[in-house]
């Protein structure tokens, strides 16, 4: 037997194999448990906990007075696990979703296979969370579901919190709606403190969207000990934190007020849409309008009201892609448009304040010049269309400034624009345009809402800039003395918006000050109204020269128009108390190609401190005196107090008072002859 | 063939009472070996218990120890009563427990066994599963080491073949269920045997070629199923694996890192507390020991195996005959093998196979056959003067 035969020599080989195999495994545990191990440890506190992120309630929204206009409800929301759903055969689905139909029938919650299948392929829904397919289902229903989970694979029903309008949809425009957060605002809030994810809501419009900061919750989370499926064994409460509810906001609007607007609006626009077309006019087809009341004194907004609206609670759980179609729809109504900001308009004779202001600034007239208004102007030097007419040609004889601004006569200020242009060498091209700016036209506002218009004041730079972008689009490169005559009314290129509007007008009421409209004035911690987290001061955006002898003819003027007899709203004013609330307006109907004329009225009370300006514009509506005034006398009644103020009912219906005073009545305003 | 004669100049067979005779088996149990055991069974009690307590605080699941330590009593009372037994007379009911075996493994395969997590390997006796391949192992171990004592010093290849058929049958039968991981072992203790026996260096040279060969031709073939085969071959790139079985060495190889230097503490290991690791108290328990206990209680677990495998070398170096020789490189195969690939698998280093680990898994049919080994080499420690 040789040695490596013998048995004590294939021992010791045999102990060589296993002291070698005992070395690896010490190795590879000190590699493991020595080397490596921080990494593991890591991953297994990962594997260890799953952190939750809770949603915070959203802030509220209040008016002025503290009226809640939104908070929060839960909902009870059908969803569907879209990657869970797709991953069942076909039969299956259908089978799953017909049963679901049935149950949700069954339970009070009525809905058709059809329905469950738009909405669970409905690409307007978040990829990355459960499709909800069906809202506020009953409780009856969540448990039945519940009870019977294998049967109805993907689908969930969970309680989550949405918005509540107490008022419905009164204010929408201005509350804006929230929806979910999409990849451009999540990259852009990437930064911010209040962490976002995908799924999260976030104010899209309106107040929701930009008080987003102080209204969107710190989102606590819960961090849970989980087993190897997934399952909670305990809260460690020392990672997890509580949610903080967000912040209250408090509006400058006043919510009854707000009502009231709009319901005149569109009382307003229905009446004009009735009211047979004067003359040779195009009927009125009233499509929308604006209606904004704000404090003179400090800028701030009392009501917004535009119309078409929409249903912020549309918006809730996600919004359909058929009904986000109709609203969005360029061609249609576009309810989701916010007239008073993003509406532009020619102003016609509401322009008049500033063309008579701007021809007082630059020395062009004196206050008493007299002017013999033949029923048309005629310009100078002049080859062409020469001759401008007043709106029905009417002549009023001698008219200074102040007369022509109460009774409205356009060859008056025709003669200020042509002197303008006359002027340019003295006064520069754009003299008449630097004091439309001074108003705050061509200009936004600075009311804290998004997506606001400039409006636009034409320039014949513009013209010649324009013409040269795209010469087949516009007819002339020049600018004629023509053009200054048209923008002297109002008319032209001349766009502006509501608010602009409203401004414009505050800024003359209240003696020069152009305030940036402000549509809050504070905002508070959750659940304790009374610790102010901020406040909204007025802002000053510009002030305007206005000594008496320019202000009191310009006044004068506007007040004859509700009370001179020969005011443009006079008749729509009879009866309202002038005496002891003075009311300064102008009326103005603008043409617009093709279509009937625009209806526009801008008035402030009470003078000499006026407390309310209001402007309505209403679209395609024909007179400003028949049409847009009477919105404005209404709202008067109710700031002069004279008549009952409506009761505001949850939902958003107004119930007035029975009225026992005597009040001007519908026929009565119609008859009222109004010129322009 | 007398290597051990003369090596104990000093002893005496003619004593005149057994309370004299120097030579009398209970004099020489070898204590330091029953040491090893008794605290390896300790640290793989408190582990198995730490692996099954539940994670509720409020009500600890104590059914799993208790029946641990049933098991561990029952395979202590076998290990006495196998060392009480001369181990040269276990060559003459070698044949009978192979025999007795083998239809066991047939039956099992049959429509008798019970299929578990996909292998058909069990017997349903009342609360108890039976596991046959257990015992053949150390049915194989008891062939072997009675062939290989007869045989003497010259393995022809005639003889090489008996020696390499007798595990053959066992090992096919194992694979039928299939039972990778005990095909393992059978064929570990057999190359084991067949190194200490006579076999000469050249046959196991080619025996060692032969069977690598054969590995390859398995993984290759449609023999093993998908699953078996990723199984096996995971811990080379756990990322190409079958999720699951890529999911559960991850997470073992993340209890034992995650335990450091000095471990989580009992009952404070995350991954085992909150059975994040699968199959924790029997082929994975060695994750709960180097998560809780640390490479400190680890590393004093393998030193434990090491003192155990030193013992059982030393004896089989003692042993006084050829049988005892073989009976104890036997079960020194099986033990060191089961217990490096179970934890180089649990450390990601050897393929996943249901292999438990000796003394500390929890399992019936494996802690009772592996008492029943263990009391086989303490017989031939008792008796190598007798």
């Amino acid at each position: 037997m040789t040695n490596a035969e013998s048995p004590r020599y294939r021992l010791a080989v045999l102990a060589v194999v296993v002291l070698a195999l005992f070395a690896a495994l010490f190795a590879r545990l000190w590699y493991l448990q020595v080397l490596t191990s921080d990494t593991f440890e890591l991953q297994a506190e990962s594997n260890r906990i799953r952190v939750v992120q809770v949603e915070a309630p959203r802030g509220r929204i209040l008016d002025r007075n503290g009226t809640v206009l939104v908070d929060n409800r839960v909902s009870t929301v059908v969803t569907v696990d879209r990657v869970i759903f797709n991953a069942l055969d076909d039969d299956e689905a259908a089978d799953m979703l017909n049963r679901l139909a049935d149950e949700m029938s069954r339970y009070g919650s009525p809905a058709t296979v059809e329905q469950l299948v738009d909405r669970v392929n409905d690409v307007r829904y978040s990829q990355y969370a459960p499709v909800p397919v069906a809202e506020d289902v009953t409780e009856e229903l969540k448990i039945y579901v519940e009870e019977h989970r294998d049967e109805f694979p993907s689908v969930a029903v969970e309680r989550t919190a949405v918005r509540r309008y107490s008022y419905g949809t009164r204010g929408a425009h201005l509350i804006g709606y929230v929806g979910e957060i999409n990849d451009t605002e999540l990259e852009d809030r990437a930064d911010k403190p209040k962490t976002y994810e995908r799924g999260d809501h976030i104010g899209k419009t309106g107040v929701e969207r930009i008080y987003e900061d102080d209204l969107r919750g710190t989102p606590g989370r819960t961090v849970y000990e989980v087993d190897a499926q997934g399952r909670p064994v305990r809260i460690l409460e020392d990672l997890s934190r509580p949610p903080i509810p967000g912040d209250d906001v408090w509006l400058t609007v006043d919510i009854t007020t707000q009502s009231i607007a709009e319901d005149l609006l569109k009382d307003a626009l229905d009446a004009a849409r009735n009211r047979p077309p004067s003359g040779d006019n195009l009927p009125n087809e009233a499509p929308g309008g604006s209606v904004v009341v704000t404090d003179p004194q400090d800028g701030s907004v009392l009501a917004m009201a535009s119309y078409p609206t929409f249903d912020p609670s549309d918006f809730v759980n996600g919004i359909s892609s058929a009904r986000y179609a109709f609203l969005a729809d360029e061609d249609g109504p576009r309810p989701l448009n916010n007239r008073a900001i993003q509406g532009q308009y020619a102003p016609g004779s509401t322009f008049k304040l500033i063309s008579g202001y701007a021809a007082l600034a630059s020395g062009l007239r004196e206050a008493d010049t007299p002017y013999f208004d033949t029923g048309s102007h005629t310009l100078e030097n002049c080859e062409g269309q020469c001759t401008f007419r007043n709106a029905g040609s009417k002549a009023y004889g001698t008219v200074d400034l102040q007369r022509s601004i109460t009774v409205s006569s356009d060859a008056y200020f025709y003669s200020i624009g042509e002197d303008f242009w006359n002027a340019r060498g003295r006064l520069g091209e754009e003299a008449f345009q630097e004091s439309a700016r001074l108003f705050g036209f061509d200009q936004e506002t600075g009311v804290p809402l998004p997506s606001e218009q400039d409006g636009r004041i034409p320039t014949p730079e513009q013209r010649k800039a324009q013409y040269d972008a795209n010469p087949g689009a516009f007819l002339e490169r020049n600018w004629f003395t023509g053009d200054n005559v048209n923008m002297a009314i109002g008319q032209g290129d001349v766009a502006v918006t509501p608010l602009q509007l409203a401004n414009a007008y505050a800024t003359f009421a209240n003696g020069g000050t152009r305030y940036a409209p402000n549509i809050a004035t504070k905002i508070t911690r959750a659940g304790s109204e009374n610790t102010v987290k901020r406040t909204f001061e007025p802002r000053i955006n510009g002030n305007i020269d206005l000594p008496a002898e320019w202000r009191d003819p310009l006044l004068q003027g506007l007040l004859g128009v509700t009370a001179s007899g020969s005011g443009t709203a006079f008749g729509t004013f009879q009866g309202f108390p002038l005496n002891e609330f003075p009311v300064a307006g102008k009326t103005g109907t603008a043409q617009v190609n093709g279509k009937a004329d625009t209806a526009v009225f801008a008035a402030f009370g009470p003078v000499p401190d006026p407390r309310y300006q209001v402007a309505v514009i209403l679209e395609e509506s024909g007179f400003g005196g028949t049409a847009a005034a009477p919105v404005a006398r209404k709202l008067f009644d109710q700031f002069a107090g004279i008549a009952q103020p409506p009761e505001l009912q949850p939902g958003g219906e107004l119930v007035y008072p029975v009225e026992a005073e005597d009040e001007p009545t519908q026929e009565d305003l119609a008859r009222v002859g109004s010129a322009d | 063939m007398d290597a051990f004669a003369g090596r104990w100049p000093g002893t005496t067979r003619s004593s005149s009472s057994m309370r004299r005779n120097p030579a009398a088996p209970w004099r020489h149990v070898d204590l330091i070996m029953l040491g090893s055991i008794v605290a390896i069974a300790i640290i793989g009690t408190l582990m198995v218990f730490s692996a099954t307590r539940g994670s509720d605080p409020d009500s600890v699941n104590t059914g799993t120890l208790e029946r641990h330590v049933v098991f561990l009593l029952t395979g202590g009372t076998t290990m006495v009563l196998v060392s009480m037994v001369d181990y040269r007379k276990f060559r003459e009911w070698a044949l009978i427990a192979y025999i007795g075996v083998c239809a066991l493994l047939v039956g099992v395969v049959s429509p008798l066994g019970t299929e578990v997590n996909g292998a058909q390997a069990w017997f349903q006796i009342g609360g108890f599963q039976l596991q046959p391949s257990e015992l053949s192992k150390v049915a194989v171990i008891l062939v072997l080491a009675s062939l290989g004592a007869q045989f003497g010093g010259d393995v022809d290849v005639r003889r090489l073949g008996v020696l390499l058929a007798v595990p053959a049958v066992p090992l096919i039968l194992i694979i039928l269920q299939p039972d990778p991981g005990t095909a393992m072992v059978i064929v570990a203790i057999t190359m084991g045997v067949l190194l200490v026996s006579n076999v000469r260096a050249k046959h196991i040279a080619a025996l060692t070629l032969l069977g690598l060969t054969g590995l390859v031709f398995v993984l290759n073939s449609g023999l093993l199923e998908d699953y078996q085969k990723s199984r096996l071959t995971v811990f080379l790139n756990p990322s190409a694996g079958l999720r699951e079985e890529a999911y559960n060495l991850n997470q073992s190889k993340i209890a034992i890192g995650s335990g450091g230097i000095l471990g989580k503490g009992i009952f404070e290991g995350t991954q085992t507390q909150l059975d994040i690791v699968p199959e924790q108290h029997t082929d994975f328990i060695f994750t709960a020991v180097g998560e809780e206990l640390g490479f400190i209680g680890a590393a004093t677990l393998l030193v434990l195996f090491g003192i155990l495998c030193w013992r059982i070398w030393r004896i089989a170096q003692l042993s006084r005959d050829q049988l005892g020789l073989l009976l104890c490189v036997g079960v020194l195969s099986m033990i060191v093998f089961q217990m490096f690939q179970n934890t180089g698998m649990t450390m990601g280093i050897m393929p996943i196979t249901g292999i438990p680990l000796p003394l500390v898994s929890h399992g019936g049919s494996s802690t009772i056959a592996l008492f029943a080994g263990l009391g086989l080499v303490q017989n031939v420690h008792m008796r190598r003067f007798s």
